[in-house]
């Protein structure tokens, strides 16, 4: 029963988080920081919490995309490309339903795939030496940089940028490194701060920027337009199959969040669609981006539960929230806990289908959160991320690093330098350090060229990299 | 003017009468020190008949909450300092401003580690991989003694491969996938980690210090495997000596026989009360058995005891073992150690 309640309490708050413009998981899950202790008597129930709010928030951050025209999150900017244009004409509800249909449906079909198939998965965990993880490292690098953003070059810098941020503190000998004699530096850089500045103020403060043209659902045509919109989710079963595809594809990939996925399924259905026109309110375009969105989120699980490297930038804020539960992503106790995959896939699961249900029969009413002025959620959930970030110590020195973070995130946003490429340079920095030096303290070149997966790895990376540069027409996903 | 001072005097008051004790952990959330306080809270407030918080001050290697507590939290009665064997090593081999003697003791529990090996190892002859930190540094030296006896670390650099930046999980999952060689734990998780690994062994175990012989005795939990000095006698033919011996005594005494400890500071009002409290908490037998159940079956000093302990500790504190393990981690290990000279100064 408690789990239940929990699971509702989650849709309930990630539904919010999703539905307000650009605030999306990553913000909602930075902003229950201050309240994650209040699980560690039972640490399987904040799991249930959590992943209810990813779930729920990538279902609901489609209604400020169509309605609004400003995505709920980055994940959903491709469905508001024919989303928004749906609305103008008067075919919110169309639009909508269709929208939740596919992504409710494919969350289920690939969220089954990944959970169900997770504990097995953990076997693979023995078949990943030091040299596989080094390799599975460097392939999050290769596809943050080369194949989410436009800008690889600049991608290569947020990189960097990211790696020597999260390198201040100790280094492997127990010397400090870069932390200029401030002992609050020893222990580096935390990762909250880091995903607030970059992400979190940002996207609030762009909230304020934006002007909203606001749509609306009218009673009349909803019920219609709901049957008519689940009915074209199975009618153009093809495209949701495709971007669901695509989502779960990009998923697996580490550091890759739901914004590429959206947007390879939306290019994908406009390709396959040569004669048809998008942009204009054409519902395969709303359909195909909104495959690829829950099924990113469920596969990004398989590299963040099995490698404790995060699938996307929500996953890394999720590995930091279950670390103050003591549960280590990516760890061999985890590896064999069956009752942490039975809460993770119960939660994923229901939480997707009761979410699904909820927005296609209440999406008239719950559409009217979407309307609230933004001015009225903005200090709070300002405040909320900021009290967050200041959960380390307390101190004026939390403030400080906020503020820096802060800086580089709106400079970075501002001249297109790739905030998820910065992010997973952060989050690795260490990780690869420590991996390098023992591959190579361990293993000769010659072992190396012996182990297939590592091989098969620094191939994939080599193709990432090539196609990377060759492809200059990329779309601008972050 | 009477009445306004009258209203501060009732505000104070009331302020006083609703101080909670207050367990201080250098760590996160989540943590294994934070856990152990949390569970400990759980049953001691119970004694207490008052609520215990938790408060978090994690930061530089706790580094952070260490300071804090010394410095100002310690002056204030319901403070109580939640501390782990790492701070103990801390204590010993880095430039901590914290010193143990400055606080009054009320109650410790101790550990033992145990040390396992791939079967097909041959310690003798072979190299011993193993995930090395400022952690494992008494396993270190175990080993140094070991493949050199009393000449160590002749060898040592030839006969090691120390991998350095490993997790314990990370390092759970390289043993099991034989890329390290050597692996250790605590009771409750070899048992749960390693016993079940099939190419797994027992190496080694250091034993329980005996603060009235001022050795270490034989962990009767692991009654059929051997302490580092049974193995070195059976090796080397006679029991270990000298300096080396002695930094690795200090140092495995002083990081398990305070594994987690709770401190006031010295003269604390409230000391009494608390060590009665963990008397009773431990005299509980459904108390005891939750404890065990969830903290391991490890044994706890309180009150006098637990400061005959820490003074037996201290004891073991003298600039040759100091300087040779600082020595030993700079050299040997190349990890960053800084000679406190006034630990030995404070001792005398």
């Amino acid at each position: 029963m408690e789990e239940i309640i929990v699971l509702l309490l989650g849709i309930t708050y990630g539904l919010i988080i999703g539905i307000i413009p650009v605030v999306g998981a990553t913000t909602g899950l930075v902003a229950l920081y201050p309240f994650i202790g209040y699980f560690s008597h039972n640490p399987y129930l904040g799991v249930v919490f959590c992943v209810a709010v990813v779930a729920a928030s990538t279902t609901g951050d489609t209604f400020s995309g169509i309605l609004l025209g400003i995505p709920g999150a980055n994940s959903a900017a491709a469905t508001m490309v024919d989303g928004f244009p749906l609305a103008l004409k008067g075919k919110a509800a169309y639009a909508l339903s269709a929208a939740f249909t596919v992504s409710t449906s494919n969350g289920l079909l690939w969220g089954s795939l990944t959970f169900l198939l997770l504990p097995l998965y953990a076997k693979i965990i023995l078949k990943f030496g030091i040299p596989e993880l080094f390799a599975f490292a460097l392939l999050a690098f290769a596809s943050v940089g080369f194949v989410s953003s436009k800008y690889w070059f600049r991608s290569l810098i947020a990189i960097i940028i990211g790696i020597l941020i999260g390198l201040v503190g100790i280094d492997v000998n127990a010397s400090p490194r870069w932390t200029f004699g401030w002992d609050y530096l020893l222990d580096g850089v935390q990762l909250i701060p880091v995903v607030v500045g970059l992400f979190a103020v940002p996207e609030l403060l762009d909230g304020l920027r934006k002007r909203m043209k606001t749509t609306a659902i009218k009673a009349k045509d909803f019920k219609n337009q709901t049957f008519e919109g689940i009915k074209a989710g199975y009618k153009h079963w093809r495209f949701s199959l495709l971007g669901g595809f695509i989502g779960s594809i990009i998923g697996i990939l580490p550091g890759l969040g739901g914004a590429i996925a959206d947007w390879l399924a939306y290019g994908q259905t406009v390709a396959m669609n040569p004669s048809e026109t998008f942009g204009n309110g054409n519902i395969k375009g709303v359909i195909g981006c909104e495959g690829a969105n829950n099924a990113q989120k469920a596969s990004s699980f398989i590299p963040t539960v099995l490698f404790g490297i995060p699938g996307a930038p929500f996953a890394a804020v999720l590995i930091s929230l279950f670390m103050y539960l003591n549960i280590e992503m990516g760890s061999i106790e985890l590896a064999n806990d069956t009752r942490f995959f039975n809460y993770l896939s119960f939660s994923f699961l229901v939480a997707t289908f009761l979410t699904g249900i909820i927005c296609i029969f209440l999406c008239r009413f719950i559409a009217k959160i979407s309307v609230v002025p933004y001015k009225h959620y903005f200090p709070v959930l300002m405040a909320l991320v900021i009290w967050a970030s200041m959960q380390y110590t307390g101190g004026w020195e939390d403030f400080v690093i906020l503020l820096i973070m802060c800086i580089i995130g709106i400079a970075a946003k501002q001249l297109k330098f790739s905030r998820p490429s910065l992010l997973i340079g952060f989050i690795l920095a260490e990780r690869i350090e420590k991996l390098s030096l023992q591959t190579f303290k361990l293993y000769n070149l010659s072992d190396l060229f012996r182990r297939p997966i590592f091989m098969v790895l620094i191939i994939f990376i080599t193709l990432i990299i090539v196609t990377g540069l060759k492809n200059r027409n990329r779309l601008e996903y972050n | 003017m009477k009445n306004i001072f009258m209203i501060l005097t009732s505000l104070m008051v009331l302020i006083s009468c609703s101080k909670k004790f207050t367990f201080i952990v250098p760590q996160k959330p989540g943590g294994g020190t934070s856990i152990w306080a949390t569970i400990v809270a759980e049953e001691l407030e119970k004694k207490l008949g008052e609520k215990i918080i938790i408060r978090h001050i994690p930061g530089a290697r706790d580094q952070i909450g260490f300071e804090k507590f010394h410095k100002t939290l310690r002056f204030d009665d319901y403070m109580i300092m939640v501390s782990h064997g790492g701070n103990a090593v801390s204590f010993l081999q880095e430039n901590v401003i914290y010193d143990y003697a400055d606080y009054d003791v009320i109650a410790i529990m101790h550990n033992n580690i145990i040390v396992s090996r791939d079967k097909n190892l041959n310690w003798q002859s072979n190299v011993l991989i193993y995930s090395l930190h400022s952690g494992t540094v008494p396993e270190s030296l175990a080993l140094a003694l070991l493949i050199d006896g009393h000449n160590a670390p002749k060898n040592w650099k030839k006969r090691t491969i120390l991998i350095k930046g490993m997790s314990q999980s990370e390092n759970r999952l390289a043993f099991r996938r034989r890329e390290v060689n050597i692996t250790r734990e605590n009771p409750a998780a070899h048992l749960k980690h390693v016993q079940g690994v099939e190419h797994a062994e027992i190496f080694f175990n250091h034993g329980l210090y005996n603060p009235l012989t001022g050795k270490f005795d034989k962990d009767p939990n692991f009654p059929d495997s051997f302490t580092m000095e049974e193995l070195y006698k059976k090796k080397w033919g006679e029991s270990s000596s000298g300096s080396l011996y002695n930094a690795y005594k200090m140092v495995k005494a002083w990081r398990d026989g305070i594994q987690k400890a709770l401190w006031v500071n010295k003269g604390n009002p409230n000391r009494d009360r608390l060590r009665k409290a963990v008397t009773d908490m431990l005299n509980d037998p459904e108390a005891r058995i939750r404890l065990q159940k969830k903290l391991g079956k490890y044994p706890w000093d309180i009150g006098e005891n637990a400061v005959y302990y820490v003074k037996a500790l201290y004891r073991l504190l003298n600039r040759d073992a100091m300087q040779t393990l600082v020595k030993f981690n700079r050299e040997q290990l190349g990890l960053d150690s800084y000679y406190n000279e006034k630990r030995v100064q404070k001792k005398n």
